[in-house]
């Protein structure tokens, strides 16, 4: 049968091994055809992973051959979607990308010179020092820079981070959490830009020569029982003896603290097959062992991949500039008081306050949206004051509100109410009653509500990507109340969504707090 | 008739046929896997708290020491501090 690339997918042979996919000479993707696609006449669909969809416009060659690169199943000049520049997966700075094991696009070790693979792995073993002399946790190496170790003695082609974990003495997921959190600040001490990823695993963002960020994961390994956990998404039978005391193990010449048994830790990982590559390996975690590490460790930046994804994507030239017709309404109701957007996004709507002399903040959880907030404000010259606020991490919340009870503003949130989950929510309220009840601010929401007709259910996703969905008004007010908030003005009208595009049922609240005696006394 | 409410019917001649006992095993494991399903999402409640006692626990620890000082410079410092270290 012949190999087919269109815009669904790839339409390939039958099988269980994996493919390697190039656009325009370069690895984008692996695949495996019985694991990935689905049965249709002529073989099997694998369809194009959703991250890699954004950059299917125009034209160019595609190649789909074998793990070795001997078997060509394909390799043809191709148009996708309606573009008609040429085909490349490359970041803003033109930086080759690829799709890696867990479906993030990332930059690929095969595109890295030699010399920054040596920074790569001077700022592993700088990460694993201040690890054990600032954070007093020791690290060892793992994951795809244990199995290039001890496998091939050198860092695997595709590969696109490295990974550290360290075992913690802890068997409560929140002794455990707590623990990661005194090592972010140890790290940040250091100097280290960090990601948190969930309670229990950072990333390390090491700059290189070459202009990007390398990715250090660092993970928590516990023993909950006898049951092992080991962050990305790992658990199963693997004692403390498999791991400690360390052995050391060395990758182009630099001396990496390895597990005792590394071979031991790479089936734990890799299953029995381990010393066989396969580049489209993914993890087959107990479904059990995922649940538990969700429940304890996760559930503060579910979505924020996405949107980062959109902000630093294509997809954010779909979001207009210029201000919305809610940030009108509400502009001529600000008085004195500063105003902070709450879930800013793009910044459209902070922008235009601060131009109109409003001091203005701007958060939001995606650090993508930010940038792009601080990068505007300063080719405009306005002064916006951007931050992170991440609604669920309630240490995130807690200062916010903080700081906003000492220095009152108004609070504006368009189009976050149906982006929040009921956890997120539930923090929206507490950041509204600690920054409004001291000095007489007003919440303004304006989301999509649910209606009557087709697609008005409560809960209906929505553009872009179906990351917003409609929300029932009544039940919003319910929570304001019972948040201690008086809801002072509520109407549902046509309106738009984030994308300005006409919506029948957009709903918009102005709420208060009302202070407290003690509060009204301390003004 | 609908096919759900032809399944229904159906479901409910069936049941008038098999004796009492085997009707009531089967209404019995109906309410056991609902009642499990209701249980694995009140056991992922309880697992969510483990995130929530760490990050009141790191605020607590980090920040009320200064408040008991009543230093509210070193408040500050460690205020600042704080949100730089998150």
């Amino acid at each position: 049968m012949t190999t087919v690339v269109s815009d669904d997918g790839i339409l390939l042979p039958a099988a269980s091994r994996p493919f390697l996919v190039e656009i325009d000479g370069h690895y984008v993707w692996s695949l495996t055809p019985e694991r990935d696609g689905v049965r249709r006449a002529g073989g099997v669909l694998v369809p194009w992973p959703g991250v890699l969809r954004p950059y299917l416009s125009g034209r160019g060659r595609v190649r789909v051959t074998d793990a070795t690169g001997a078997e060509v199943l394909y390799d043809a000049e191709v148009g996708l979607g309606a573009g008609e520049g040429p085909l490349a997966v490359v970041d803003r700075a033109g930086h080759r990308l690829c799709v890696d094991k867990v479906g993030h696009l990332t930059r690929s070790f095969a595109a890295t010179a030699e010399e920054v693979r040596e920074e790569i792995l001077a700022g592993t073993a700088r990460a694993i020092a201040d690890l054990r002399e600032h954070a007093g946790v020791k690290a060892y190496l793992n994951y795809g820079a244990l199995l290039g170790a001890v496998r091939e003695g050198r860092m695997l082609a595709h590969d696109s981070d490295t990974d550290l974990c360290y075992l913690s003495e802890h068997s409560s997921p929140a002794d455990v959490i707590a623990e990661s959190y005194r090592i972010t600040r140890a790290m940040r001490e250091r100097g280290w830009n960090l990601l948190r990823m969930s309670g229990g695993d950072i990333k390390l963002l090491l700059p290189l020569s070459d202009g990007r960020l390398c990715h250090i994961d660092v993970f928590v390994a516990f023993h909950v029982g006898d049951t092992f956990f080991q962050l990305g998404n790992r658990s199963g039978p693997l004692p403390r003896s498999a791991i400690e005391p360390f052995s050391t193990i060395e990758l182009h010449g630099h001396e990496f603290p390895a597990p005792r048994d590394p071979e031991a830790m790479l089936a734990f990982l890799y299953g029995p097959h381990w010393r066989t590559p396969d580049p489209s390996f993914r993890y087959a975690d107990p479904p059990e062992g995922v649940r538990r590490l969700d429940g304890w460790l996760r559930g503060f930046r579910t979505e924020m991949g996405l949107w980062t994804g959109l902000f630093n994507g294509p997809g954010q030239r779909e979001v207009p500039a210029g201000p919305s017709a809610f940030a009108r309404w509400v502009a001529p109701q600000l008085g004195e008081l500063p105003v902070l957007d709450v879930g800013t996004g793009t910044g459209r709507d902070a922008l235009w306050f601060a131009r109109r002399g409003v001091r203005t903040g701007a958060v939001d959880f995606s650090r993508g949206g930010l940038g792009v907030v601080r990068r505007k404000a300063t080719r405009r010259g306005l002064d916006v004051d951007a931050g992170q606020l991440i609604l669920g991490e309630l240490r995130s919340t807690l200062l916010h509100g903080t700081r906003l009870a000492r220095d009152p503003h108004h609070l504006y949130a368009r189009h976050l109410v149906g982006c929040l989950d009921a956890a997120a929510l539930d923090q929206l309220w507490l950041l509204a009653r600690m920054a409004l009840r001291p000095g007489g601010g007003r919440l303004f929401l304006e989301f999509q509500a649910s209606h009557d007709a087709p697609g008005g259910a409560t809960g209906t996703p929505l553009e872009p990507d179906g990351l917003v969905r409609r929300v029932d008004p009544e039940t919003i007010r319910a929570a304001i109340e019972a948040a201690g908030g008086v809801v002072e003005h509520l109407v549902v009208v046509p309106g738009e969504d984030m994308l300005d595009r006409p919506d029948p049922a957009v709903c918009r609240i102005r709420a208060s707090w009302p202070a407290t005696r003690t509060q009204k006394e301390n003004r | 008739m609908s096919t759900h409410e032809l399944k229904a019917r159906l479901r409910e001649q069936a049941r008038d046929r098999l004796p009492a006992p085997v009707v009531d095993r089967i209404r019995a494991r109906a309410s056991l896997r609902e009642r499990v399903r209701v249980l694995e999402a009140e056991v992922q409640e309880n697992r969510q708290l483990n995130r929530r006692i760490a990050e009141l626990t790191d605020v607590v620890a980090e920040l009320l020491i200064p408040l008991e000082a009543r230093d509210q410079d070193r408040v500050d410092e460690v205020l600042a501090r704080y949100r730089q270290g998150l």
